[in-house]
């Protein structure tokens, strides 16, 4: 070979691989980082959009967002909303699995409620929207139930009074959530060794002290990694609860997506709608950044 | 410290397999246990029945004098190492071996004393911040061992430990197992599949085939008197050699070749006259087979043999051979490794032997060394 083939022929293997990247780069960056960056740029500006020759805006528009306090509103509800939904995702997710895990059940009955558990995930977001939407109507099922029951005295307007609004939509999110942890914690369960509760029963463990010292510790790299995707998505929540509520009554449900939606949608003002919708990106990017570092660590 | 007594214990599965069938086996107090035998014979199942890990179908067991049948593991006063050592990788070396103090609540000046003596014994002191992950295979083990020990518990049962071991930390980890065992005088019963660790490691040994117990007796009288053909085939590496043979008279015929037997050995065997004219099943182990050009083996009488392959070892030859008999299966599983496809017999020759593959040759063998059994029911006459 001679040194100019050579030379040739390392090139070729150091370009080798950004050429088989390139299609997907290429997409990326006109599907996500083009738009993203448009976002960012328009978030200075005022009157973008809208005007051929928008003018340099400075931070006015996150100062006007900071000053608005149904921003602030938004970001309590989505913190509460996504709390309590990742929170409550993982704790029927883990009791669901544990019982699908139980080889005390009945493989019958086991393999029925397995199912059954996982139907929620089966629907999209409108149909569970409608769902929920039917069910708590002032009219509907759960009313008819709990005043049977003699738990409430006259029917509650769950997703039209601001009292229960957003417990409603949280509810409702909390169901069609739990799944990915059901499915995700069965799966890191069957994955533990039995010898580890058979050297615990020698050893005097009682279930409890099983669960503590084993099963979670064992489960906790599945717990955290599919917590902070749970919270990264749930974050963004936008049909269930644009379809449901829409934001009201009263903002008491307004969440950052239903928020910045309306600035774009309904009032037009998309210079303000981008710099909320900055704001969005940069708590998911704290958020993801978190992950990607949980994820390296491990 | 106790002895453990299990009298016709059966276990039976659902579909009406029965694993264990009538185990009657009493481990001395302080007395260190083989449970040998094949993959499948019931071993590991017996000694999960005696930690209670599995329900026992009907019989009678009991650790110290107390029925412990129904009583669930953690009252047993047992403790066991797995054949995985079952650590728990997000626990230190500490926290794994404190694990059973801390469940029964014990303070923690207690759990450092202890767990600090116990290290000191396995010279495990530097590793007790370790994780399992970051620990050796032969460490790994000890800590497994350190878990067992910190309950001082009545009984140890060990289900294959060192399986999971590279051969020659094996061999090393099966000295201290031994020592460790003298030392405590703990009762211990020890589950295996290597008959190598059974005859080095154990007071007695106990041999199992289909759920049945065969033979219980120290090493050296499994080797020495097999009960019958499946024990004398399992215990000894290479297997014991087992050929059908016609008695006529005070010799051992087969094809072309006949084996006069000393009086000694219808003396010891009285039983042996009655097979005169009929077929029986005769054995020598490798060791008692000789290559008659050489010094040790001119004293002996010879049959003919054709070599097939020879595995040189430096310190011994193991010789492939094909005589002129008919080989019997002592049924043991393990046993046909050690015969390809075309010989029948084995033998184990000084390394000075210069026989070759493919020759004809004359094999000695020490007939006061040959073992006999019923060739129907394979027991030894």
């Amino acid at each position: 070979m001679t040194p100019q083939k050579r030379s040739h022929h390392r090139l070729k293997r150091a370009v080798a691989p950004y050429l088989y990247l390139s299609p997907s780069l290429i997409i990326i960056s006109l599907l996500m980082l083009l738009p993203m960056v448009t976002v960012i740029g328009y978030s200075f500006q005022n009157s973008a959009v809208l005007r051929r020759d928008p003018s340099f805006a400075g931070l006015k528009h996150y100062q006007a967002i900071f000053a608005d306090p149904v921003f602030w509103a938004s970001l309590w509800h989505t913190l509460y909303f996504t709390c309590m939904s990742v929170v409550f995702h993982m704790t029927i997710g883990m009791i669901f699995a544990l019982m699908l895990n139980s080889d005390r059940i009945n493989p019958t009955l086991r393999n029925i409620l397995r199912v059954l558990y996982i139907l929620p995930w089966l629907f999209t977001a409108v149909i569970i929207a409608v769902i929920w939407r039917l069910l708590l109507e002032p009219n509907g099922v759960v009313n008819s139930i709990l005043m049977q029951l003699g738990i409430i005295g006259s029917k509650v307007e769950w997703f039209s009074s601001p009292e229960t609004a957003l417990h409603a939509v949280t509810f409702a999110n909390i169901w069609a959530g739990y799944p990915l942890f059901m499915v995700s914690l069965l799966a890191g369960l069957q994955g533990i060794p039995k010898d580890f509760y058979e050297a615990a029963d020698i050893d005097g463990a009682k279930a409890y002290q099983k669960l503590i010292f084993i099963t979670i510790p064992q489960l906790m790299p599945i717990i955290i990694s599919i917590s902070l995707l749970d919270f990264i998505w749930t974050m963004q929540v936008f049909p269930l609860i644009w379809i449901t509520t829409g934001g009201g009554p009263i903002y008491s449900t307004e969440v950052l997506s239903t928020y910045t939606y309306k600035l774009a949608f309904s009032s037009y003002n998309l210079s303000q709608a981008a710099a909320s919708a900055v704001i969005i990106l940069l708590i998911s990017l704290g958020l993801t950044l978190f992950y990607i570092r949980y994820q390296k660590a491990r | 410290m106790a002895e453990v007594i299990l009298e016709n214990i059966c276990k039976t599965y659902g579909n009406n397999f029965h694993a264990i069938d009538q185990l009657n086996l009493s481990v001395e107090d302080g007395e260190f246990l083989i449970l040998v035998g094949p993959s499948g014979c019931g071993k590991s199942t017996a000694l999960r029945m005696i930690a209670g890990l599995e329900d026992v179908t009907s019989g009678s067991l009991r650790i110290g004098g107390v029925d412990v049948v129904d009583m669930p593991p953690k009252d047993r006063d047992i403790a066991m190492v797995f054949q995985s050592y079952a650590l728990y990788p997000h626990m230190t070396v500490f926290e794994n071996i404190a694990f059973s103090m801390r469940l029964a609540g014990k303070p923690k000046a207690e759990r450092r004393k202890r767990v600090d003596e116990i290290a000191k014994t396995l010279q495990l002191t530097s590793l007790l911040d370790s994780k399992p992950a970051n620990l050796s295979g032969g460490q790994r083990q000890r800590v497994a061992m350190g878990r067992a020990m910190v309950r001082e518990p009545a009984a140890f049962l060990m289900d294959e430990p060192l399986s999971n071991l590279d051969a020659k930390l094996r061999v090393q980890m099966r000295a201290e197992i031994t020592s460790l065992q003298k030392q405590l005088g703990v009762t211990t019963i020890y589950v295996t599949h290597d008959q190598t660790e059974a005859m080095t490691m154990g007071d007695r040994v106990a041999v199992l085939k289909g759920g049945v117990l065969q033979q219980v007796d120290t090493p050296k009288r499994l080797y020495e008197s097999p009960v019958n053909a499946f024990v004398a085939g399992f215990i000894g590496s290479p297997s014991m050699n087992l050929f059908e043979a016609t008695l006529t008279g005070d010799e051992l015929t087969s094809g072309t070749f006949g084996v006069r037997l000393q009086d000694a050995a219808f003396v010891r065997r009285p039983g042996l006259r009655s097979y005169a004219g009929r077929k029986v099943v005769f054995g020598i182990r490798p060791e008692h087979l000789y290559d008659s050009s050489l010094e040790s083996g001119r004293k002996y009488q010879t049959i003919p043999a054709k070599v097939t392959s020879i595995e040189e070892l430096g310190s011994e030859h193991i010789v492939h051979l094909n005589i002129d008999a008919v080989r019997v299966d002592s049924g043991d599983p393990d046993a046909v490794e050690d015969y390809g496809l075309t010989s029948n017999a084995v033998a184990k020759f000084e390394p000075d032997s210069a026989v070759r593959s493919g020759s004809e040759i004359r094999l000695a063998l020490d007939d006061s060394k040959l073992h006999f059994f019923d060739p129907e029911t394979h027991l030894a006459i």
